[in-house]
């Protein structure tokens, strides 16, 4: 009988009441205190959950209300489940011991439990509620998560009996089915899933998905052709007169008479209408089995329809010709005019729209929209390379840890830091000025700044930390260590001051009036100085100059937090930002993609780094090679192929990114689809969706095949 | 002369891989480093041109302490000490010439080493030091695409291009079969006899100490504990073997 042993494992009543009572609590008592609080804080979370979103989705969100209706419902479903267990427990013991039985009879149970529920749902609810339509304000959601929350219950109830008796700890799966069928239902309501509607509704997507999937008639222009023919028409007509002549028919060509081409107009007054004179028309030469229009135009030459006084809609017959008849309407004469007033009736034929091979105006918009957003992303990638690349030594933890520098050297070049970036930004003033004024050579400008800032901040950094060290060589070793101390402080105090600064605007300040606030904010700066200060202090004296700071652990650890936050940053946050630095358009765009790209690529390039082989290195440090030739022979070989395949990889995502980023102005065919969007011009933004589409269609493919060709 | 006093390393985990150790190394000689793995011999070998930092002692290198020696005069010192490694540790995508090349960087101002340019002196000897090994063919192919013997050919022909006067090598032959193992200690041996470069070379296997060394230390747990010439190294019987390697070392046919 040991097959039934799986069944008929020994449980300890004590341990199941205890976690019944609080979820957890059999575990810890039986020694699983990990196990018990995972527990505990799993039923809470997940109990906490349920009522909020259920208090959220109802319509009369309360918090009170619906945890009680919860719990009762809870505890319906807890006795629900412990009577399906007894039962199924009797049956059980009448049959044969079984394992399949059993696997089956655990099936049948889990279906039949939330099939009870749900078909029960409406009493259940109205049982907690105290009141009718309780299910309708709830919804199901509060059920299901209740029903599955009663499962972990028991579960973690059956779990302690069982660990109470010294059995070993079992599975966890039963637990995570629970939770997991608990979270999507909490998420099927919280997201508002509606199927039926999503069903039902589908049809009010056709108008705009037929636009968009095949917009292309919107890429051409048509020209419309249009065939007019007119006759003359006196009206009034005094006695005597007779009228223009009566035209003749034409051959070849669209012709319409008239007659009589005299008549009287009509008349309208408050005893009624009066018809003016009928006029036959008869035509020929238009287009066979098409509608013509018929125009009314006045002796200044105003058209109109000339409506209730005959067709102004003629269908032309297979021959070309018609026949059809009008009463002269009522056109509007100026009182002063004099001699005879000639009418024109015009009939027109639209003909079919011409395709002219041109391409339309929204064609074209989109055309430079996808250029501009093709070349964003391509500068994007390009200044991103520019900058990730340097960016990324500093960023590579098995490059930087070795650097290595004596305390009194760090200090002296922090010291001497100072006055070479100040040396730097005064030159950079002189060069601006050199020129007349930035705008005349933003790029040399550029490049000399970032030339003056490397040079001098280096230079000031190598003077200030030579002059420490033989200052410190030339002075006693408790002044020395003194003198250490001192600058470490001072270099420390600078950040406390900053982070005390930004500790009481940032976490403390709201509620305080402004003249408290500002003497606390000074408070905190001087506590947060005073800290780093002596910590520095007591650092550096105690190190003295023989001490080794990683001083490229530092950089390091900014650089990588610099990159990690800029990256956190969606790109388009960022063309937020750009957008009130350099205004809308594509620059905006550029702008936000290069400063995701660095830090993106600046972090995949490092941790290419951070993973070569460090032979070569120590090969080429052992033949006195320095560290650029270093870098340059024995790093940048084999890091080479990851970079290449990360740039592709990033140029890729660049290029997409570009299409969207102009939804918030920067520029790109993003700028023109969000407008085409809030204008319901679906057939232009289909245009936009193709032309992206194929766009990045486009990109996959070369990105491919450079990938598979150099990497 | 390459004279040891004293060293000690302790690595920043604790362990201490040397212990006072103290020997000298006359110019010309092959001196061989034997020990069980984990005795110190990579350490031993990597703190005398300073790839790790020495905790304690001198390391005094034709009159000149390493230890003391700030960052452009540990260049000096280095590209006068060449190194072979058991990995080879060339660099695998660039082509033969270039590994060997960078052996002179040693001498080459830096800024031009940024666009790849070496002058055609250095060009001409890196042809020549790859001609002396035996494989001027290879000069153009990948350093990968190499036979193990070949790319550690590579690795000495790198070394040789810093003029060196003493070659350090850690465990040249550890990845190679016993064929190549002798015709690259073979070559080790030429360049000490006809050129005069120290050599300095931890191996495994004591036929191969017996065969090429002129004189052997021993390491065994950081210390030093067998100093020899040629002749002591010949007469190693089986107690001395275990002193060296410690007690449940078995000899393998030597
Ligand atoms: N980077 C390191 N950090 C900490 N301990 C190290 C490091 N490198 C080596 N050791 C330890 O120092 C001791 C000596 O190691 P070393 O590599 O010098 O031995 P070896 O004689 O070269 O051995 P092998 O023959 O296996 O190469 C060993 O105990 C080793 O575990
Ligand atoms: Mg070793």
């Amino acid at each position: 009988m040991t097959e039934t042993t799986e069944i008929q494992r020994s449980s300890s009543p004590l341990h199941a009441i205890l976690s019944l009572i609080i979820p957890g609590a059999g575990q810890v008592f039986a020694g699983q205190i990990v196990r018990g609080i995972s527990i505990l804080a799993a039923t809470l979370i997940l109990g906490f959950l349920s009522i909020w979103t259920s208090a959220q989705r109802a319509r009369f969100p309360d918090m009170g209300v619906s945890a009680r209706i919860f719990v009762i419902v809870l505890l319906q479903c807890l006795a629900l489940l412990a009577l399906l267990l007894i039962v199924r427990y009797l049956i059980l013991r009448s049959m044969q011991d079984d394992a399949s039985a059993d696997a089956a009879s655990r099936g049948i149970l889990g279906v039949g439990y939330i099939a009870i529920i749900l078909i029960a749902s409406r009493p259940i609810m109205d049982l907690a509620g105290h009141t009718p339509g309780m299910l309708e304000i709830y919804e199901t959601t509060l059920l299901l998560a209740a029903a599955s929350l009663a499962g972990l219950w028991l579960w973690q109830s059956n779990d302690a009996a069982l660990l109470g008796a010294g059995n070993p700890a079992g599975s966890w799966t039963p637990a995570i089915l629970v939770g997991t069928l608990l979270i999507l239902s909490l998420g099927w309501s919280i997201t508002g899933i509606d199927i039926s509607k999503a069903i039902s509704e589908f049809s009010d997507t056709q108008v705009i998905l037929r636009r968009i999937v095949w917009p292309w008639r919107t890429a051409f222009e048509y020209d419309i052709d249009t065939v007019e023919s007119q006759a003359r028409i006196q009206a009034p007509c005094p006695p005597g007169a007779i009228g223009p002549e009566v035209n003749e028919p034409l051959v070849g060509e669209a012709w319409i008479s008239v007659t009589p081409t005299c008549g009287d107009m009509t008349v309208s007054d408050n005893t009624g209408t009066t018809l003016g004179t009928e006029l036959t028309i008869t035509g020929g030469g238009f287009e066979p089995g098409q509608v013509v229009e018929v125009l009314w135009k006045n002796p200044i030459g105003n058209p109109f329809t000339p409506r209730g006084v005959g067709e102004t809609e003629i269908t032309i017959s297979p021959d070309g010709t018609f026949v059809s008849s009008l009463n002269i309407p009522l056109a509007l004469v100026a009182d002063t005019a004099e001699g005879a007033q000639l009418h024109t009736l015009v009939i027109r034929q639209e003909s079919n729209e011409v395709f002219t091979g041109r391409l339309s105006d929204q064609m074209n918009l989109a055309l430079v929209g996808i250029l501009e957003s093709i070349m964003i992303g391509l500068m994007a990638t390009f200044f991103g390379i520019i900058l990730a690349f340097p960016v990324s030594f500093l960023a590579a933890r098995n490059l930087m840890m070795p650097i290595m520098s004596k305390t009194g050297g760090v200090v002296g070049g922090f010291v001497g830091l100072v006055p070479g970036i100040w040396a730097a930004i005064i030159g950079t003033q002189y060069v601006i000025s050199l020129f007349g004024g930035l705008e005349q050579a933003p790029i040399i400008i550029a490049i000399i700044m970032v030339i003056l800032f490397l040079g001098l901040g280096g230079l000031g950094w190598r003077l200030g930390a030579w002059i420490i060290s033989q200052l410190i060589e030339a002075l006693p070793v408790s002044i020395g260590r003194g003198v250490i101390g001192f600058s470490f402080a001072a270099l420390a105090a600078t950040p406390g001051y900053l982070l005390g600064l930004g500790f009481s605007r940032g976490i403390l300040s709201i509620p305080l009036s402004v003249e408290v606030a500002a003497v606390n904010e000074q408070t905190y700066a001087i506590i947060g100085a005073v800290i780093l200060g002596v910590a520095g202090a007591a650092f550096g004296y105690f190190s003295g100059n023989e001490g080794e700071v990683s001083i490229g652990a530092l950089v390091y650890a900014v650089t990588r937090t610099i990159l990690n936050i800029v990256r956190s940053i969606e790109p388009i946050i960022w063309a937020l930002v750009a957008v009130i630095w350099v205004g809308l358009g594509p620059f905006a765009g550029t702008i936000a993609l290069t400063l995701h790209t660095i830090a993106a690529l600046g972090k995949l390039y490092s941790e290419s780094i951070e993973s070569i082989d460090p032979g070569p290195i120590e090969a080429l440090q052992a033949t006195g090679a320095n560290r650029l030739q270093t870098i340059v022979y024995a790093v940048v070989p084999q890091i080479l192929p990851p970079f290449i395949s990360f740039t592709i990889y990033r140029w890729d995502i660049n290029v997409r990114m570009s299409t969207i980023i102009g939804a918030v102005g920067g520029g790109g065919i993003g700028f023109i689809l969000i407008q085409w969007i809030r204008l319901f011009q679906y057939d232009a933004v289909g245009l936009g969706v193709w032309l992206i589409a194929v766009t990045v269609a486009l990109l996959d493919f070369v990105s491919s095949n450079i990938r598979a060709r150099y990497v | 002369m390459l004279e040891i006093k004293n060293l000690t390393m302790v690595y920043p985990t604790g362990t201490v891989a040397l212990k006072d150790v103290s020997f000298k190394v006359e110019d010309g000689e092959f001196l061989g480093v034997i020990g069980l793995s984990g005795s110190g011999k990579s350490t031993l070998l990597r703190c005398i041109n300073r790839l790790i930092e020495p905790t304690e002692g001198q390391i005094i290198w034709n009159g000149v302490d390493v230890t003391e020696a700030d960052q452009s005069e540990l260049r000096n010192i280095r590209r006068e000490i060449g190194m072979v490694f058991q990995h080879f540790n060339l660099v695998k995508r660039s082509n033969v010439i270039t590994n060997v090349l960078s052996g002179r960087l040693g001498y080459t101002p830096p800024a031009w080493s940024l666009i790849n340019r070496f002058n055609r002196a250095d060009r001409e000897k890196a042809i020549q030091v790859l001609e002396r090994l035996g494989i001027p063919e290879k000069a153009h192919n990948r350093a990968d695409s190499l036979s193990g013997g070949q790319q550690q050919r590579v690795g000495i022909a790198r070394a040789l291009m810093q003029d060196p006067k003493m070659i350090l090598a850690d465990e040249p032959v550890a990845s190679l079969d016993p064929v190549l193992a002798h015709s690259i200690l073979g070559s080790l041996e030429t360049l000490n006899q006809e050129d005069g470069i120290t050599v300095m070379c931890s191996l495994h296997f004591l036929d191969l100490v017996q065969r090429y060394s002129t004189k052997v230390i021993g390491l065994r747990d950081g210390h030093l504990v067998f100093e020899g010439s040629k002749e002591d190294v010949q007469k190693i019987d089986d107690e001395r073997f275990k002193d060296i390697y410690g007690e449940e070392a078995e000899r393998l046919g030597a």
